[in-house]
């Protein structure tokens, strides 16, 4: 269970991202955030691997404080929860594979790794990865060379091979095209349903929270304002949530 | 809209301030470059006329003494009596294979008109006519082609030399090439020096990558984050970059020369100083210039601070860092060549040299070796950073 307490972040310039944000996660859960730009979804997904460190509050995971954590400890962490990013952060000019294997980094002997070594199961367990998502046979291409979409699915490939109990995905697929953004978030799914890993997903689209969140929660300018069902929001709460002026677009 | 054209927001006419802010700067333009023109002393005319001295240097750097070959020669004597005594000097015994000299007369007065026949010279010959009086010295009287039976004839004066009981002589002598060119002495030592100035970018630009890579992360702001101490670290190695950076690589190569002694050693510590800094500042920048997402992907798997280096900055550093590197190498090859100038070895210690006295023709073989070395390199590492970026 993630049990967020009170979380505030207020950046160095002053700018206040999230004003005191309590709200939980049960394991197992599809939990998608909506929010108009700028109104904290990102901070928030990364003050929880403390990639952003968080002004206040408390993050308890499996009863452990993770904002009290430092260096062995956070790694420790850290690698238990996957990560996958709306510009999907491959290193373009490295091949499929080793990205897909920079994703065991908090598991191997960092000296080993350094000089671009990984054991042989790790180089197995992430061809299988690969080939979950389909792409297996990319695995020598460099990261640049692929599509959109085959990216996303590295990034996922690569935040499978951390055996993840929790996965952040940050808009994962708002650099994608509608069909493409279905074919990954299935993926997501897919972890979630198959393998019980709780899912914490920031969203643009409401159609698409709609059709992969268990629940959500709304945050607008780092407030939450609305935690429940997908099927809670309706018209009134939808322009409490992105303004008078929002209306529905819709991707199926 | 078209009122407000030509007036500014006061609605006053804008032509005329414009024109008086133009008036402003023009003034201020014509005294600037009126007193530049005076303090850097700059005299057009002189352009003209000192141009008769540099023609003389430039065709002869232009026909550097590049290749040598072996020179033959064949000579012949004939004596003459200054003035007519008694008895006057036989004439050469003539021969049928051995070259020989006949004068139209074996003695005479400084002035008066001779003739000199040769015969059974080297066909097709330039030689020189020289007369060696009994004291003083000797001189060149003409240059002289033999013709295809190697006859020549040459009507010269008897020069005004002391005159003496003993016989002047007078000698014609024909010079040649044989065999094939080979390189001239110039050109093999030019050759050695060259090889050392490569040799010398090369270690001192490889000196250079090994400060300068390491120092390249602590003097990047973004690898450097926000702890007071790292902060410090990365203000002290920016410092020392442009300090070091702002002072050229002569001025390193005079203070080297005088700490290990003049040589290539020198040259070495100069030029890697200098791209040092030079360096540094520039992978510092390309560190800065990394896209940060791969450095937070890799952080949030849970990898250190080495390994976040190594999968998320070096890969995105590799192509533009041996880009810079190969440009600084084609720096240094062009700095070495002049650093050997004030101590630093290389050619440009040749260079210096042999303009200092004043043998242009082999300063021009340094100087074709720098241009073709240079020209080389420029091309090279063209080519492979067009190839890598």
């Amino acid at each position: 269970m993630l049990d967020i307490q009170n979380l505030t972040k207020v950046y160095d310039g002053g700018t206040v991202a999230l004003k005191n944000v309590s709200f939980t996660v049960e394991d197992g859960e599809f939990l998608v955030v909506i929010g108009l730009s700028g109104s904290g979804k990102s901070t928030l997904l990364r003050c929880i691997n403390r990639l952003i460190e968080p002004t206040e509050g408390r993050i308890i995971w499996d009863g452990v404080d993770v904002t009290q954590l430092s260096g062995e400890e956070l790694r420790k962490v850290r690698r238990r929860i996957g990560m996958i990013f709306q510009q999907f952060n491959l290193v373009k000019r490295s091949s499929v594979l080793t990205n897909v294997l920079s994703g065991r980094l908090g598991y191997v002997n960092p000296w080993r790794s350094a000089v671009g070594r990984f054991p042989k199961k790790d180089v197995d367990k992430a061809l299988g990865c690969l080939e979950r998502v389909g792409i297996l046979n990319q695995a020598q291409k460099r990261a640049d060379e692929l599509s959109g979409g085959q990216q996303q699915r590295v990034g996922i490939a690569r935040a499978l091979m951390q055996d993840p109990r929790l996965i952040l995905a940050d808009e994962p697929v708002a650099s994608l095209d509608p069909a493409t953004s279905h074919s990954i978030l299935r993926y997501v799914e897919q972890l979630n349903k198959e393998d019980g890993v709780t899912v914490l997903c920031s969203l643009h689209f409401l159609s698409l929270a709609r059709a992969y969140a268990t629940r959500m929660i709304a945050l607008k300018d780092g407030e939450v304002v609305f935690q429940g069902l997908p099927t809670d929001i309706d018209d009134d709460r939808f322009k409490e949530i992105y303004g008078e002026d929002a209306i529905q677009v819709e991707i199926r | 809209m078209s009122d407000q054209e030509g007036k500014d927001m006061k609605g006053r006419p804008r032509g005329l301030l414009s024109s008086w802010r133009f008036v402003g700067v023009l003034l201020v333009a014509i005294i600037v470059y009126s007193y530049g023109w005076r303090v850097t002393e700059i005299d057009l005319q002189t352009l003209v006329t000192g141009a008769p001295d540099i023609v003389h240097i430039v065709t002869q750097i232009i026909q550097p003494d590049l290749l040598s070959r072996d020179r033959a020669y064949q000579s012949a004597y004939a004596g003459f009596l200054l003035p007519c005594g008694d008895p006057s000097p036989a004439q050469a015994t003539r021969s049928e294979s051995e070259p020989y000299l006949v004068l139209s007369q074996t003695c005479g007065s400084p002035g008066e008109p001779l003739s000199v026949e040769g015969f059974n010279f080297r066909p097709n010959t330039r030689g020189t006519l020289r007369w060696t009086p009994p004291v003083g010295t000797q001189r060149s009287l003409q240059h002289f082609d033999s013709d295809e039976n190697g006859h020549f004839v040459l009507g010269i004066s008897v020069p005004e030399v002391a005159e003496s009981e003993e016989l002047q002589q007078v000698e014609a002598e024909l010079r040649w090439s044989v065999g094939l060119p080979y390189p001239s002495e110039t050109a093999r030592v030019v050759f050695e020096k060259m090889i050392e100035t490569v040799f010398l970018a090369l270690m001192a630009t490889s000196f250079a990558i090994f400060i300068a890579v390491p120092l390249s992360f602590l003097g990047a702001r973004n690898l450097t984050g926000g702890h007071r101490g790292t902060v410090i670290i990365y203000f002290a190695v920016r410092g020392f970059f442009n300090i070091v950076r702002s002072i050229e690589p002569l001025i390193w190569a005079i203070i080297f020369a005088v700490w290990v002694s003049i040589g290539p050693f020198a040259g070495v510590l100069a030029l890697g100083m200098h791209s040092i800094a030079a360096l540094g500042k520039l992978y510092s920048e390309q560190v800065e210039s990394i896209d940060p997402g791969p450095i937070e992907a890799i952080r949030a798997t849970g990898a250190n601070a080495l390994q976040t280096i190594v999968y998320a900055v070096v890969p995105q550093i590799v192509p533009p860092y041996l880009a810079f590197t190969i440009y600084r190498w084609d720096i240094n090859v062009r700095m070495s060549t002049v650093i050997g100038m004030v101590g630093g070895g290389g050619v440009g210690f040749l260079l210096i040299q042999w303009v200092n006295l004043l043998r242009y023709k082999q300063a021009g073989v340094a100087v074709w070796a720098i241009t073709v070395v240079v020209w080389v390199m420029d091309y090279v590492s063209g080519a492979v950073r067009e190839k890598i970026v």
